[in-house]
């Protein structure tokens, strides 16, 4: 009995002792705080349960042009969770910590989740805000944030360029005029999505806040519906926040295996699950089913189908001297 | 008629009530909209206001740091990751030497040392520094290192630095009590090139060095920059402070431990001797000296126990060295065995705690406020025993190196500030010859040296 006790003894001190604590960084964007604190809690107890070791992740939100730009020099990201492909491919571009063909690596272009552009309008929609040409309105105030440091900024643009572009049978032309009159009616271009919100609801700025669809319901919830409404508009544009592990990081961290995993597991089903609680439109068949009642159907256009993909429509539309940089004159 | 008259002024006056309210409601409703559209003229200003404070931070988060301070100029980046610093050490002494038969060309003024130090780190975990010396006669590289910062416990040294040996020489050049070192820094090496691993255990309670270096003779004040000989020797130090962070107020400054140095084989063929080019006094006058054709020859090793303690105002610092080598010369071989102790003492006089990194003044230096800086009195006694088997082999002249030397020196240390510091001390030194020898006039161990010191500092 002594000896087998003595056995027991060792090996637990001998499991205790192989007991490692992992520690990961995942960068990420403005809005997914609430995502990534529910999804690291689960991985975190999935990671144990499955090798035994203790995983801390810290998570680091902001815009997230910001946030990539954080990264390029030198932020010791092991995963990036950002709020387009063209932020990672930047990182990928500008510091080579990860390769060029990053989004073939996870199923759906590794965007193991998917979002929109809404509107949030106050209570009883006082300005009557329907679609997108309510808010290029004269007197109707627009809260966005800033398409140079903020992903949901340029989702939102482009989406309203999308709308523009549609109800003008391809004009370019109107569609500049378009996206001119909107961001004439922006008084304040916060750096991140967060940051508009914050305008918008806390400090009672604006008729209407452009938003990802996430970030709508949150304020729902958090502030209440009696407070605000969504207004989906006819058209938007079809979100699909990607996500990578780091290469060069995690090598160097010795954390390649943990970050794959806390990437793969974002696709299992409770992965998806907690996405679709948190309001982002799940990838797996089972968690849209479940939360479709969330989601309004709506005519979604790609990034791909039109304007030709990350890289075209940033030179064209946000990188400098392009038609943000045109169009808008704070 | 009347009633007429009042109905029409009635009628009339309604008219002109209803007018006036109805102008008062579009008022209202016109000054209502104002005062939205100011709230949200004031709200947005507010915000951007709010917006350009948060950019303000996180412009200030990024922003590289500068500071200038008693303790340098330090340059860091906002992650502290990358640190670029610039310190300062200059020595201004005098030595006047007493009763010194006639030794000439020893009084006199000295820039003894003059350094900028260059020290930083890059990629947060490597640190650096670069000293060069223009004090003396000739320009030197004190310290030129990298150093690994994996964790406090487990560092990776490599360069040229000193050899964690002798306590008392590891001590930093600014802080030491004394202008010079004592007799025992004559038998551990000085600074040599070679890879170290180090750390310090438990906040400092132990800590550890052990390198493979080129292999310094004894104390040797001009270092090399490169190799004299293929064989290389281990240098390792233990020291412990067991109290170092316990409540125990009169343990914790206590330290002790042991410095080691093996060398395995040197050579006789070098083109070095591989020995001390001689053995100096507090005034830095040689008072031994090997003859020409002398080499040191096999194994060589030094064992250094040492100690010392520190509580409130009073110092003490003590140490004992023992350095064995094989030398030959053309006809004769032996092991000889030197040895040299120490202790050294130290009382802050005005109260401040001293330590082995040195004194702070609690109230610098200041005449138009009646302060004073801080005041130290100081005191040592050291001998250097040389193996007589150098004189009876005739590895070294009885008639020009002594066999023994026995110093005390008596001193007092003014601290400014923390940058400024002033010494005056005094040293006397007695030699005893070999057995049956005597030395001859004109040598520094003809006669007892006496000298008197100062020295004007300045480090930061």
């Amino acid at each position: 009995m002594k000896t087998l006790l003595k056995i027991l003894f060792t090996a637990l001190i001998a499991i205790s002792a192989n007991a490692k604590e992992i520690k990961l960084l995942n960068v990420s964007y403005d809005p997914t705080r609430e995502l990534y604190t529910e999804y690291n809690a689960a991985f975190t107890k999935h990671w144990k349960a499955k090798t035994g070791d203790n995983v801390v992740i810290s998570q680091s939100h902001g815009g997230s042009g910001k946030q990539a730009q954080s990264v390029v020099n030198g932020l010791e990201a092991d995963v990036v969770t950002l709020a387009l492909a063209y932020d990672i491919d930047a990182i990928a571009t500008q510091a080579r910590t990860l390769p060029a063909d990053w989004q073939k690596r996870l199923p759906n272009n590794s965007a193991p989740y998917a979002s929109t552009i809404v509107f949030l309008v106050r209570k009883g929609n006082p300005k009557q805000i329907k679609d997108w040409d309510d808010i290029v309105k004269k007197g109707v105030s627009v809260v966005t944030p800033n398409p140079k440091t903020s992903g949901g900024a340029r989702w939102t643009y482009l989406a309203a360029y999308a709308y523009a572009l549609d109800k003008n049978t391809k004009n370019d032309a109107a569609a500049r005029e378009f996206i001119k009159k909107l961001y004439k009616n922006v008084p304040v271009l916060d750096s991140g999505a967060r940051g508009s919100t914050v305008t918008f609801a806390q400090r009672g700025i604006g008729d209407v806040l452009l938003a990802w669809e996430n970030e709508a319901h949150l304020v729902l919830k958090e502030f209440g519906a009696d407070k605000f409404e969504i207004v989906t508009p006819s058209l938007s544009i079809l979100a699909e926040p990607p996500v990578s592990i780091v290469d060069k990081t995690v090598k160097r961290h010795g954390t390649t295996e943990v970050a794959k995993a806390y990437l793969d597991y974002l696709y299992s089903e409770e992965g998806q699950d907690i996405a679709g609680k948190n309001f982002y439109r799940p990838r797996s068949e089972k968690a849209a089913a479940k939360y479709a009642g969330n989601f309004a159907s709506l005519k979604l256009v790609t990034i791909d189908g039109e304007f030709g993909g990350w890289a075209k429509a940033q030179k064209t539309h946000f990188a400098d001297g392009g038609t943000f940089d045109q169009i808008f004159q704070p | 008629m009347k009633l007429n008259r009042w109905l029409f002024g009635t009628i009339i006056g309604t008219q002109f009530a209803f007018a006036s309210f109805a102008a008062d409601d579009v008022d209202i409703q016109t000054l209502k909209k104002q005062i939205q559209e100011l709230d949200q003229k004031v709200r947005i200003l507010e915000r951007e206001r709010e917006i350009d404070q948060d950019s303000a931070a996180t412009v200030a988060k990024t922003a590289p740091k500068v500071s200038l301070g008693a303790s340098g100029f330090n340059f860091s980046s906002a992650d502290s990751n990358f640190v670029a610093q610039l310190h300062g050490l200059v020595q201004f002494d005098s030595r006047s030497f007493f009763s010194d038969g006639g030794v000439n060309g020893n009084d006199g003024f000295l820039l003894r040392r003059a350094r900028p130090i260059f020290s930083g780190t890059v990629f947060r975990d490597f640190d650096y520094q670069f000293t060069p010396d223009f004090g003396g006669s000739t320009v030197q590289i004190q310290d030129a290192y990298l150093n690994y910062r994996y964790s406090p416990w487990f560092q990776v040294q490599a360069g040229k630095f000193k050899s964690p040996v002798g306590l008392e020489h590891l001590q930093s050049d600014p802080v030491t009590l004394f202008n010079e070192r004592s007799l025992v820094s004559a038998l551990v090496p000085n600074r040599d090139l070679g890879l170290q691993i180090k750390g310090d255990i438990s906040g400092g309670v132990a800590s550890y060095a052990v390198g493979i270096f080129n292999g310094g003779t004894d104390y040797n004040g001009t270092t090399v920059n490169s190799s004299f000989q293929d064989g290389k020797s281990v240098a390792g130090r233990v020291f412990f402070q067991p109290w170092k962070n316990s409540d125990l107020n009169g343990l914790r400054g206590l330290g002790f431990g042991v410095g080691a140095s093996y060398l395995a084989n040197h050579p006789a063929t070098n083109s070095s001797t591989g020995l001390t080019p001689g053995y100096a006094t507090d005034g830095q006058q040689k008072f031994f000296s090997y003859n020409s054709g002398v080499n040191a020859n096999g194994i060589g090793w030094r064992v250094s126990p040492q100690a010392y303690y520190y509580y409130g105002p009073l110092g003490l610092l003590a140490e004992y060295v023992v350095s064995d080598q094989r030398v030959s010369s053309a006809t004769k071989s032996a092991e000889l065995q030197n040895s040299a102790w120490q202790i050294s003492g130290g009382w802050v006089l005005t109260g401040e705690d001293a330590s082995y990194s040195g004194v702070t003044p609690r109230r610098p230096f200041d005449l138009r406020n009646g302060q004073w800086g801080a005041w130290q009195l100081v005191a040592r006694y050291a001998a250097l025993n040389l193996d007589d088997k150098a004189f009876a082999n005739g590895f070294a002249s009885s008639t020009k190196s002594a066999n023994s030397a026995n110093a005390w020196s008596v001193g007092l240390n003014w601290y400014l500030n923390k940058n400024l510091r002033a010494n005056l001390s005094y040293s006397h030194t007695d030699f005893t010859s070999y057995a049956g020898s005597k030395i001859a006039a004109g040598n520094v161990g003809a006669q007892s040296e006496n000298v008197l010191f100062s020295r004007l500092q300045l480090a930061f």
